[in-house]
């Protein structure tokens, strides 16, 4: 297994209080596979990613438990400087939201690309160069070898996330976490990049942790995908028997959500209510309070229930 | 580009013929120099006869207009009390009081990157609190009030560094200190917002996501960003050095412009004066234009979007 990741835990600790941001999170991703990490903003999923990388909010965050395996080996206790030095952007790599803000505005392209490749001892000089070139390259920049020396504003949003691709991938880590890549692009340019992440993943089998709020891009990337949920890891399974049988009311109603072309229905469907305060959320099913199935035995943690093929869900109704 | 900087220079000659304006009537209202030049008892006669001499009975906006003639010759004139040419005089210190302004520039922003970034990087750490006093210290304390105390520990007590003068390296130190002293606490405060900021940002996030190593983050990357407003800051603290060094000038008998023109201005040297305020001024828009240049070489946008 490329990942496996066991109840973590990363709190961050604010004057107001603890805020549970990952709560007994668990995940693995094999080899060449694309999981999706699909749930609303604030549902933990970006500071999931971060947390796999260990960049935690710089003097509140901290992952109180659990285990991150990469290739076996263990993430949680590495120190630092390995952590910069052989994990982040070498065998993780991550992409962030908006390409207009993800590059730095006063150098140049040829610089940032290089610079993972510079600081991770995999090219230096001319070697360098051609590395860059043959990695913006493989992300369709056109004739890359003449604008090495351009500066991010001279590009457009899509190219700009593909110079970030490249960023990323320059180093072929074996794992690669894409938050939110699309959501910031124009819904033409959106399919350029689900396309370019598909090839980056056959070219070089990376696996992809793929963080979205958008079941359809999920659904277009993923083989697998794991609903999250205030913090926690509702269901998770094989894209078709999510999507086909969704378990969990919170999946259910995610699905019921999506506005469909032939709908008679002219108001968007909604989930009422609110998710929960982080800080001293409820014991029991966090979902429970907007659950239209809501039991007394919600009142306490669900059991996470097997449904075979690689599917379950956290639920007390599933359970019975 | 070439078109912005001939805008530049149109605003510049605009805003140096505005100071000759201002300066020239300035200068008139200070006193009759004649009274100065002449003896307590000199006679009606002579007083009448040195005027005419000066060309002092001519009405004002004649007198403007030949100061403007000659000054575009590059004739401001003969210094009354020096008996040479004002030009001459002011040309011949312009080249220490630029070199007391640069040296007070770098120390200041030596001083103030330094402090500055590590502030932002330990945000709330036992060096931003030392930085914030010594930026405190640093806006109560006048530049004469530093020049005296500099003077007093470093020339007097510990006879390290000479007390006045102008001369080799060991000279200027204790002046540049004293004139760059002011300017550090805002720039340290400049340098410490911006960094902040972009220590922020999605860039940097990405930065350290790909394992750069937090040196090169913060003294490379984010650095580069934070130094924009720092540079604007600069040009203005520069230019404000170069016509507001006088009093440090004074204190360690600097032989520059700024004390050049204030004993001119007690012994009412018009000539000296006109020349001296108004190459400060034209010094003023040069510096002004460097950093409005300097720009498009830290930020390729504005490179581009001139």
């Amino acid at each position: 297994m490329l990942l496996q990741v066991e109840n973590l835990r990363m709190h961050l600790h604010l004057r107001r209080g603890v805020l549970q941001a990952v709560d007994g999170i668990n995940l693995h991703v094999a080899e060449g596979e694309t999981l999706g990490l699909v749930g609303e903003s604030g549902s933990g999923k970006t500071l999931t990613g971060l947390s796999l990388l260990r960049l935690l909010p710089k003097g509140s965050g901290r992952i109180e438990s659990g285990s991150i395996r990469l290739d076996g080996q263990e993430l949680t206790t590495l120190p630092e400087a390995e952590l910069a030095r052989d994990i982040r952007g070498r065998r993780i790599a991550m992409i962030m939201q908006d390409p207009m803000t993800s590059l730095n505005p006063v150098f140049s392209i040829g610089d940032q690309v290089g610079g993972p490749l510079r600081n991770h001892d995999i090219a230096r000089g001319t070697a360098l160069r051609s590395a860059v070139v043959d990695v913006l390259k493989r992300v369709r920049i056109p004739s890359p070898e003449d604008r090495l020396g351009d500066y991010p504003h001279q590009f457009s949003g899509g190219q700009r996330q593909r110079i970030v691709a490249a960023m990323a991938i320059g180093c072929t880590p074996r794992l690669l976490v894409a938050d939110e890549p699309t959501t910031a692009l124009d819904v033409t340019i959106q399919v350029q990049i689900i396309a370019l992440l598909r090839q980056i993943q056959h070219d070089q089998g990376v696996g992809i942790i793929l963080i979205t709020h958008d079941l359809g891009v999920a659904a277009s990337l993923c083989r697998r995908i794991a609903v999250m949920y205030a913090g926690q890891i509702v269901e998770t399974g094989p894209v078709r028997a999510i999507y086909r049988s969704p378990s969990h009311p919170y999946t259910q109603a995610l699905l019921a959500a999506i506005p469909r072309l032939h709908s008679k229905r002219t108001r968007l469907a909604a989930i009422p209510g609110q998710p929960p305060s982080l800080i001293d959320p409820p014991s029991g099913c966090r979902f429970a309070a907007r659950c239209p199935m809501r039991m007394d035995q919600c009142a306490a943690p669900p059991p996470t229930v097997d449904l075979g093929d690689g599917h379950s869900a956290a639920c007390w109704k599933l359970a019975n | 580009m070439s078109g912005f900087l001939i805008r530049r220079l149109a605003q510049g000659v605009i805003s140096i013929v505005g100071a000759s304006i201002v300066i020239f009537l300035i200068s008139r209202l200070s006193g009759d120099p004649i009274l100065i030049l002449l003896p307590n008892d000199a006679s009606p006669a002579l007083i009448e006869d040195t005027r005419r001499n000066l060309g002092l009975d001519q009405p004002l906006w004649r007198q403007y207009l030949i100061f403007a003639q000659n000054a575009l010759a590059g004739d401001f004139g003969r210094s009354y009390r020096w008996q040479m040419p004002a030009l001459r005089l002011i040309l011949d210190r312009l080249p220490a009081t630029i070199e007391l302004a640069l040296c007070g520039l770098v120390f200041s922003v030596l001083i103030a990157v330094p402090i500055g970034v590590l502030s932002a990087v330990h945000r709330g750490g036992w060096i931003d609190r030392v930085g914030r006093i010594f930026a405190m210290l640093g806006q109560a304390m006048p530049a004469f009030w530093v020049g005296l105390l500099l003077i007093l520990v470093f020339a007097i007590h510990l006879n390290w560094l000479p007390a006045f003068g102008h001369g080799g390296v060991s000279h200027v130190i204790l002046p540049a200190i004293a004139l760059g002293w002011y300017p550090v606490a805002a720039q340290t405060r400049i340098v410490r917002s911006a960094m902040l900021d972009v220590l922020d940002s999605d860039h940097i996030r990405l930065s350290r996501a790909l394992g750069t190593p937090e040196h090169l983050i913060v003294w490379k990357y984010a650095l580069r960003n934070a130094a924009i407003p720092l540079l604007t800051m600069l040009g203005v603290y520069f230019a404000a050095m170069l016509g507001g060094a006088f009093v440090v000038e004074t204190i360690f008998a600097w032989p520059g412009v700024g004390r050049t023109v204030v004993e001119a201005v007690f012994s009412r040297d018009f000539p000296v004066v006109q020349a001296g305020v108004l190459f400060t001024s034209i010094l003023f828009v040069i510096s002004n234009l460097l950093v409005d240049l300097s720009y498009g070489i830290v930020d390729p946008r504005i490179r581009d979007a001139r």
